[in-house]
């Protein structure tokens, strides 16, 4: 079976007046269609680059990346959830999630119904006319997440979108990622240097090293779910990569 | 794991707004306007004879606002006191208080909206075309300080006495802080709004018109704002000057070579009342539907419910 996406040799070098910055050397990897893939790392890995070039905001130094076997055009159909809150404020939650739909010129009934259903999906529906300014850093989120796959894209991107919350509100929210993604089948491509959360989330996880930034080694994690953190598995292959990490 | 935040029912952030607000409170607004007023009253009680005129009572000022208002009204009694509704309506029309109004508030909104039209117009390609942005900025740059009455002189040489030029040192006063706060607000615009709007796949045209139009509306309102502030000065100085028979100040300049204290009061106390009520009919509830509903600003006057 042919990969979802197969990123091939793939190069980002930012040129600066001072000096050049590889950013990625000689990227590849195929994320199998429906699969959990974590992105970790230090920072100035290149996970976050790698990802930006996923969702098309970054351009492509060298090397390919294949989307079902064709170059990736920039407006391919992609949910990105940001580390920011990148709520709009001026719309309500179901609003927010409509955003993706009206620009695909969805019926307003049929957008209001796929929002409602996203937003059930988030545990939110509830709170769907709430401005995001009324909402709690998690919540908003979670609206966040909704509004990534309303619109049913390829893949799923999500760069530290829990980064900014409390530790249990990001426990909470890790256990409810895992419920989207079991319940939608989307491939998941998650960037994180929290390697517990990688490790309770990804089916396989990407390890970076920096200068230049390139992959270590790629990990299967093969816990069954619901996952515990506290299990000698799951112990012992946070260990690991955190040893892959430092080397 | 815990859903605790799902499970409870949304809070009622209604009820934590709506304090109980007393109607001492309320009238707390007033009390500096009662001081100020019985001070005055008493001053003006010890001015004697000529004196009196130059700085009249309180009553005196309300007797003459009276006047000022039903004026052709009385005169018109005297003559035939049978009058219908319509001849009372009309007459009151004549008053010179109502007309020196009149004529400041149409040509002050009417001047308002024309530089603001201009002012989001530019504003919004010097923030969208970088060769527009450096062509506009030094500009009003240099011309942001220069105060709109400096041009009275010169406006009046060009374009004549009357209305017109009223009309345009106005708008050219409104003009200057709503393009750089309409610039401004485009420019600065959260980024990471828009990325998310791309990577929806959203076009250009329509970033602008969901994204940068909504997100820039805080900056815009402010601009609005000082823009109606300067545009009041403005068209109250170029009144005055531009030899126009009708309008507020030009009525209180006119007074002065009477030395109609009375008047001029009268007519400062309309402009304050007018400016105030542009403030509460016009800028308040725009806010309280939008930027403040969003939670992008404030409401003014905020602190108030730390009191």
């Amino acid at each position: 079976m042919v990969a979802k996406i197969q990123i091939r040799n793939l190069r980002k070098v930012y040129d600066t007046p001072e000096r050049r910055v590889h950013a990625l050397e000689n990227v590849n990897l195929d994320i199998q269609d429906g699969e959990f893939l974590c992105l970790v790392g230090l920072s100035g890995c290149g996970k976050t680059t790698l990802l930006n070039m996923l969702a098309g905001f970054v351009e492509i130094t060298a090397g390919d990346i294949l989307m079902d076997g064709k170059t990736l055009t920039e407006d391919y159909d992609k949910g990105v959830v940001f580390q920011e809150y990148a709520l709009f404020p001026w719309r309500t939650a179901r609003r927010n999630v409509e955003y993706g739909l009206e620009i695909r010129n969805v019926a307003p009934e049929e957008r209001k119904r796929i929002a409602l259903e996203h937003l059930r999906l988030v545990r939110l529906e509830e709170f769907a006319d709430f401005y995001p300014h009324n909402l709690s850093g998690g919540m908003r989120q979670r609206v966040a997440v909704a509004r990534a796959l309303a619109f049913d894209p390829q893949v799923l991107l999500m760069d530290e979108p829990f980064g900014a919350l409390d530790a249990q509100t990001r426990e909470e929210l890790q256990e409810l990622t895992v419920d989207v993604w079991q319940k939608t089948k989307k491939t998941v491509v998650y960037v994180t240097h929290n390697l517990s959360e990688a490790v309770y989330l990804g089916n396989r996880i990407v390890v970076f090293i920096p200068r230049p930034g390139r992959i270590r080694e790629v990990i299967t994690v093969n816990i069954p779910r619901p996952r515990d953190p506290l299990s000698s598995a799951f112990i012992e292959i946070q260990r690991e990569i955190d040893r892959l990490i430092r080397t | 794991m815990q859903h605790a935040e799902s499970v409870s029912p949304p809070p009622d952030f209604s009820a934590t707004k709506k304090k109980v607000v007393t109607i001492r409170q309320r009238l707390r607004p007033v009390y500096p306007f009662l001081v100020i007023m019985l001070i005055w009253q008493i001053a003006a009680m010890q001015a004697k004879g000529n004196l009196g005129q130059l700085f009249p009572t309180l009553d005196a000022i309300a007797y003459r606002a009276w006047e000022l208002i039903t004026g052709p009204l009385m005169t018109a009694l005297k003559e035939n006191p049978s009058l219908g509704f319509f001849d009372y309506l009309y007459y009151l029309y004549q008053s010179p208080l109502l007309w020196h109004t009149f004529h400041t508030a149409w040509r002050l909104p009417f001047s308002f909206v024309l530089g603001a039209i201009f002012g989001v117009i530019i504003g919004v390609i010097m923030g969208r075309f970088s060769f527009w942005e450096s062509f506009f900025v030094p500009l009003i740059a240099v011309l942001l300080p220069i105060p709109a009455l400096a041009w009275v002189p010169i406006a009046v040489i060009w374009f004549g006495l009357g209305s017109q030029t009223v009309i345009i040192v106005t708008t050219f006063a409104t003009f200057l802080p709503i393009v750089m706060a309409v610039w401004t607000g485009v420019k600065t615009v959260n980024p990471v709004w828009i990325r998310a709007a791309q990577s929806m796949n959203a076009n250009k045209m329509t970033i602008f018109r969901t994204v940068v139009v909504p997100g820039s509306l805080p900056m815009i309102l402010s601009g609005f704002r000082i823009g109606l502030a300067r545009a009041w000065r403005a068209g109250v100085g170029a009144e005055a000057f531009a030899g126009i028979k009708w309008g507020l100040s030009a009525g209180i300049f006119d007074a002065q070579e009477f030395l109609d204290i009375a008047f001029m009061m009268v007519a400062l106390a309309v402009l304050g009342i007018f400016g105030y009520l542009l403030e509460k009919i016009f800028f308040q509830p725009i806010e309280s539907r939008t930027v403040i509903k969003w939670g992008m600003m404030e409401a003014m006057g905020g602190q108030e419910r730390k009191v």
